[in-house]
């Protein structure tokens, strides 16, 4: 396999988009991706699109083949990649695969969703439709509710407390007010969502026992980046962002069927994998995007990855060491809480927040000296995930 | 005024218990000051009021349409025994309510305006509006219904409303009733407030309702933020 | 139909629901059906409030419970009070409505002598 960089990357502020449709989305973002490689009129050998639910959220399929006649990048390959949540993982993987491959010399994957089109419970419906139709689907379950479940096992075993989630929470937030692709930009108290007497009013609770404020938001979105090979890159005089590892687990489809479900194994399976790919550890790693579209996510997937051992990761969050100055600043970018979570655009979003780190782009966020970035991107509940690993050449 | 001619158009005017204003912490850690008005700050409110009717996502501008003529009306003195909440945050005009009395046992809520989102605002005047019809004006039931169908699913399955026969006045829809009964039973979950108001915050808050430019008001509801980038 | 198909794989006995073509374990494909044997445990739960479309009531509580011989099942939870490792015994009931059809699954209630 040859080095795949990532040559250009950029997004659209995610919010509620009213005016804009899924496939306007989709090529902004391609664009605004492509721009900033400086790619011009080259031609791209290959699109993916990462997205997980267009025919319901907007009646509309096959979004790649739209998208890369809107953006003209005909006639290139065009495949729509789904995968629940981590539909833009799997997309950014497909790319990695085309370069590292030889197939391919330069691949645009863009990951976009337009969620606020449909109002909330469809949405929560459409989301939920992942789940077993038959075992779990027909329980009115929701992605909240799984959540609620593992949350209940994971928070008892390993005495996480209401007060580490909302630390997550306010932290992902503050991050967020710094970040002006963020979908939220609100600062929130410990007061506000749980300490006063009546901050259950503010903060209800969802799915037991996570609240308002443990969830991320419904948004529409898009994130792009041009994966190329590194002497493409040289050509257009990038900074070499390398993916340096990808590696994809799976686990069983539904929560009753995991041996143990406060076990997150894909999580463990697939960082292992892309760690051992990139030649590093966790303890190499500078900036980490994780996938906490729930609070207690963030927590559990920080230990599963391997940056803290089980039962240590709240520990870290309440002294501070996942802020953006700490020992090892998670979700920089306002993770899926703050920076909101349009579905297919979240696996490509984190890369993108990842490459802006580790090129010195992030603005107020910026991690010092940031050369090696993890991301992971948590399809289903947990029962198919992608982790990266990018590293800094030049 | 021909105050001979106003007494056969103004309708009667039943005696209203006042509301106690109250606040309420939010989840940003700022302080809502929750406050009946009179009469008089009503031209006021219609300034913020106004840029809504152009909105038409989220039925802003029906709610808008609707709100500003009961606004005006009760100003006018052409409706019958209404009442106003307002919000307001460091004295800023952060949502509007407004209901009625039907009778002394029957209320009629009228609308709810949030001008600033995400901070639950829209949620916490409905209650307020709801605790001033049972717990102050005495009522045993309100009629509820609403111009947009989030916020109506969300009342509906938040208080378990219950379903009445007939037109509520607002257009005709069907009228779904909060009862003493269901507001008892959700108001530990649902109905947020300190009282008294801290004599600063009630100072800032009386001294003067402050409604933000019209650019500002639209730009608060539609969530479209004034961006660095696009 | 008044209760889940659950399934035991032929050659290496693990019990499995739902239905896999090839055994979790053993990747073996021949497989026994059986139905939840006597009360569940109540493995973790949650209370959820924001249901999805189709669904209008709060507070539905929903759970997983383990079976005595090992079928694992999602239930919907009826029950007053609910605690981790408490006995529930199954019925089968309407528990949504999918394109007009009421749809039926299992409701777990306690188990009137728990022990």
């Amino acid at each position: 396999m040859r080095p795949v960089v990532i040559s250009g990357a950029g997004m659209i502020p995610f919010e509620r988009r009213d005016e804009d449709s899924l496939i306007d989305m989709l090529s902004m973002a391609g664009l605004k991706a492509m721009d900033d490689a400086g790619f011009g009129e080259r031609p791209v050998d290959a699109l993916y699109v990462g997205n997980m639910a267009s025919g319901l959220f907007n009646h509309q399929v096959s979004v790649a083949s739209a998208v890369v006649d809107r953006l003209n990048l005909l006639p290139a390959a065009a495949d729509r990649i789904e995968n629940g949540p981590a539909s833009g993982g799997s997309a950014v993987k497909n790319g990695f695969l085309a370069v590292a491959s030889g197939y391919a010399d330069a691949v645009l994957v863009i990951g976009g969703e337009k969620m606020r089109e449909v109002i909330g419970p469809r949405a929560t419906d459409i989301v939920a439709c992942m789940t077993h139709p038959q075992a779990e689907y027909i329980y009115g379950v929701t992605l909240p509710a799984m959540a609620g479940m593992f949350a209940q096992v994971y928070m008892d075993k390993y005495g996480v407390t209401p007060e580490h989630l909302a630390m997550v929470s306010i932290k992902n937030q503050d991050n967020g007010i710094l970040n002006p692709y963020a979908h939220i930009q609100m600062k929130i108290t410990m007061e506000g969502i749980l300490t006063h007497p009546q901050a259950h009013i503010n903060n209800p609770v969802v799915a037991d026992p996570l609240h308002l404020y443990d969830c991320c938001p419904v948004s529409d979105g898009a994130a792009a980046v041009l994966l190329t090979t590194q002497e493409l890159a040289k050509e257009l005089g990038r900074p070499i962002v390398e993916i340096a590892g990808v590696a994809q687990a799976t686990d069983t489809h539904t929560l009753q069927e995991r041996q143990d479900p406060t076990d997150l194994k894909a999580v463990t399976i697939a960082s292992q994998k892309a760690f051992s790919m990139a030649g590093l550890e966790p303890s190499d790693i500078d900036v980490v995007e994780l996938h906490d579209a729930f609070t207690i996510l963030e927590i559990a997937e920080s230990e599963h990855a391997g940056f803290f051992a089980k039962g240590e990761g709240a520990k870290a969050v309440e002294a501070g060491e996942t802020q953006i100055g700490g020992s090892l600043p998670i979700n920089t970018s306002g993770g899926l809480k703050a920076r909101g979570h349009p579905v297919g655009a979240t696996g490509v979003a984190q890369i993108v927040d990842l490459t802006w780190q580790l090129r010195g782009e992030a603005g107020e966020r910026q991690v010092e000296d940031a050369a090696n970035g993890f991301s992971l991107n948590f399809g289903g509940f947990g029962n198919n995930v992608l982790a990266f690993v990018l590293r800094r050449l030049s | 005024m021909d105050m001979e001619i106003e007494a056969y158009l103004r309708p009667p005017e039943a005696e209203m218990a006042p509301y106690p204003a109250k606040v309420i912490t939010l989840a940003t850690g700022k302080k809502l000051v929750v406050r009946q008005v009179d009469r008089d700050a009503v031209p006021t409110l219609l300034e913020a009021v106004m840029p809504t009717l152009q909105v038409e996502r989220d039925f802003y501008d029906i709610v808008g349409a609707r709100l500003y003529s009961e606004l005006l009306g009760w100003y006018r003195y052409r409706v019958r025994d209404e009442f106003c909440l307002i919000g307001q945050i460091d004295g800023f005009l952060v949502g509007i309510v407004n209901s009625r009395m039907f009778s002394p046992d029957l209320g009629i809520s009228l609308h709810t305006l949030a001008i600033e989102r995400g901070m639950r605002i829209g949620a916490h005047l409905f209650a307020a509006k709801m605790e001033h019809h049972i717990e102050y004006l005495g009522q045993e039931e309100v009629l509820i219904t609403a111009e947009s169908p989030i916020g109506f699913r969300r009342w509906m399955i938040e208080y378990n409303l219950e379903k009445r026969e007939g037109q509520h006045e607002l257009g005709g829809a069907t009228p779904f009733a909060l009862t003493r009964d269901l507001y008892f039973r959700n108001k530990e979950r649902l109905v947020a407030g300190e009282r008294p108001v801290p004599p600063e915050l009630m100072g800032i808050a009386e001294r003067e309702i402050v409604v933000a430019n019209e650019d500002d008001i639209l730009e608060k509801i539609l969530g479209a933020r004034r961006r660095e980038v696009q | 139909m008044s209760t889940i198909t659950a399934y035991k794989c032929v050659n290496c006995g693990q019990v499995m629901y739902p239905h896999h073509l090839r055994c979790l374990n053993c990747k073996g494909r021949e497989f026994e059906e059986i139905e939840p044997k006597g009360k569940g445990v109540l493995k973790t739960y949650t209370i959820v409030n924001e249901l999805p479309w189709g669904i209008d009531e709060r507070g539905r509580i929903l759970g997983v419970v383990e079976f005595e011989n090992g079928v694992r099942a999602l239930a919907m939870i009826k029950a007053d009070k609910v605690k981790i490792g408490m006995k529930l015994v199954p019925g089968w009931e309407p528990v949504r409505v999918i394109g007009g059809v009421k749809t039926q699954g299992l409701v777990m209630r306690p188990a009137k002598h728990s022990g």
